[in-house]
């Protein structure tokens, strides 16, 4: 399991091997959904590097607001 | 005139030097969105970019700004590459008449070389990428999604082909975004009612008239596929995805069918969007992708979007303008000469008129705003007299410098709607909109000094012909 840069869940996990064997691999975060490869800048893969506008707070996550709305069953 | 499939439009775009393909390894990050980025920053006639050496990918091939010129939008219509932005509307306008005209139905499609079945992969099957530095993922945002409505399944032209940012967010799972308004919308809407999920395809690497139809804002019952028949000017080839009623576009380079899920919204997000800010993180449906089909080598097609222009202004361009112009010209055909609703997708709209009396041109453009299009756009409405090219901005701007008074011509709507993607709009989706009449009044609106306009030298047409002529030699 990995640390996810933007919302620092330890739940990441790898999802990707690069076709060219060593090149990068790439990663998806279950909890912000947020997906980056280990060949991008620190600062897109790095919890402590990443800006800390776009970080996202787990707990704001289920405040979320639906676009569109859940349609009620008829 | 139409093309065959995607790979027949880049020959096209190869032969008329629209075609630049980037043999040079490159990163998938920061390469790729920056040089979509960069591509529409140096010029308005630049070419499609064709990607063939990725790091880390061993064969995979990246299509960009396939449409991202008005060279490349004409010669999508067929077109000679040098067709004015004002011939191209017209045009599209004469074509949007033959509307509709009846599919072509296909037995088997290309894309049916390779089928994954299960265990879908995304991530290994695609060559996806980051787009913009702080979005939440890696997106597909140029596919054909189809749907029908479930309440209505046999309804041929209520089955919808629409574009919408999709976030690949696990390796069978996507996020989708259907605001409100999307067609999608109201067929996701349906579905739940039902309790029932949604069946999708999403068609990749489609031939361009078919993306262009995706993306314009027509009746919720008119058909993409008949209307991209009628611009194309021959019927269009659809491929019913087997055990589905799902028509894909057939010349299509990967298709992803799966369904989404009912009652289910997950975080998504942000995205860098079209308005150039991030859309912000929301709750989204999401798709279960179930099969996979692929031509073998297939091309990826991507756009970049963000602050205009870029490709994502050329596809929704004239596509949005030729719409609102129709259903003005219904209500005053003898008045509306043309529209320009090209800027942020139509948020900034142009109305070229005749006026029939003093406050006609207000008129106009309260009901640019009441259209469909105008609903979630049409923040601001400008007004021209029907001398003034509503693509020409220096025209615009004389207009709006010679002919508006602010005492007279500047009206403000308080409170109405719009795309909540307006990062200006408080609540999201919450705006006041304004009109401005920069057309010469008329009776019984006598004010100003407009008895003495300046007209051309009496041969500058002969003239405008001549050069145009010579300039097309070159």
């Amino acid at each position: 399991m990995s640390t996810c840069p933007r919302c620092d869940s330890k739940e990441a996990g790898k999802v990707s091997d690069s076709p060219v064997s060593g090149a990068w691999t790439i990663y998806a975060c279950p909890v912000c959904f947020y997906t980056w490869r280990s060949s991008e800048d620190p600062k897109f893969t790095s919890s402590s590097l990443y800006n800390p506008d776009f970080k996202v707070r787990q707990a704001d996550i289920p405040k979320a607001i639906h676009v569109p709305e859940i349609a009620q069953r008829k | 005139m139409a093309y065959r499939d995607f790979r027949d439009f880049l020959e096209t775009l190869q032969k008329e030097g629209q075609l630049l393909t980037i043999e040079d390894e490159v990163m998938p990050e920061p390469d790729l969105g920056s040089a979509g980025r960069a591509i529409s920053n140096v010029s308005d006639q630049s070419p499609a970019l064709l990607f063939t050496n990725i790091n880390g990918y061993r064969d995979a091939r990246i299509a960009m700004n396939v449409i991202g010129s008005w060279p490349n939008h004409a010669l999508m219509m067929g077109l000679p590459k040098t067709t004015p932005v004002k011939e191209q509307f017209f045009e599209f306008a004469r074509r949007w008449e033959n509307y509709p005209v009846p599919v072509r139905r296909e037995a088997s499609a290309p894309f049916q070389e390779v089928v994954v079945d299960g265990n879908v992969n995304l991530f290994d099957l695609l060559p996806l990428f980051r787009l913009n530095q702080y979005d939440g993922g890696f997106y597909i945002d140029k596919a054909c999604v189809i749907s029908r409505d479930p309440s209505d399944p046999e309804h041929f032209g209520k089955q919808n082909v629409g574009i919408y940012r999709i976030q690949v967010k696990g390796k069978d799972r996507l996020g989708i975004q259907p605001v409100p308004q999307h067609d999608i919308a109201i067929h996701l809407r349906h579905a739940e009612e039902r309790g029932e999920n949604l069946p999708v395809a999403l068609a990749i690497g489609c031939e361009p008239v078919i993306t262009t139809m995706a993306a314009a804002p027509i009746a919720y019952d008119q058909s993409e596929y008949e209307m991209a028949g009628a611009i194309q000017g021959e019927p269009y080839p659809v491929f019913t995805l087997p055990g589905t009623n799902l028509d894909v576009p057939w010349g299509a380079e990967i298709v992803l069918e799966g369904e989404i899920l009912a009652g289910t919204r997950e975080f998504e997000g942000p995205f860098g969007e079209f308005t150039g800010h991030y859309s912000g993180g929301r709750s989204m449906p999401v798709i279960q992708i179930h099969r996979v089909y692929h031509r073998k080598n297939p091309i990826f097609e991507h756009l970049y979007i963000g602050m205009p222009w870029t490709e994502t202004d050329y596809m929704v361009g004239i596509n949005t303008c030729v719409p609102i112009y129709k259903q003005l010209k219904d209500l005053f055909p003898d008045e509306i000469v043309a529209v320009n609703a090209m800027y942020t997708h139509g948020l900034v709209c142009i109305v070229s008129t005749k006026k029939r009396y003093g406050g006609f041109a207000k008129a106009v453009g309260m009901s640019a705003m009441a259209t469909r299009h105008g609903l979630g756009y049409c923040k601001l409405v400008i007004l021209v007299d029907e001398t003034v090219d509503p693509f020409n901005l220096p025209q615009v701007m004389w207009a709006l410098s010679t002919k508006m008074h602010p005492a007279h011509d500047v009206i403000i709507l308080p409170d109405m709607s719009v795309l909540p993607l307006d990062p200006g709009s408080n609540p999201a989706g919450i705006t006041h909109k304004m009109i401005l009449d920069a057309t010469t009044p008329v009776a019984p609106e006598t004010r100003g000094h407009y008895s003495q306009p300046l007209d051309a030298p009496i041969a500058t047409e002969k003239w405008e012909k001549i050069f145009q002529g010579l300039l097309n030699k070159q």
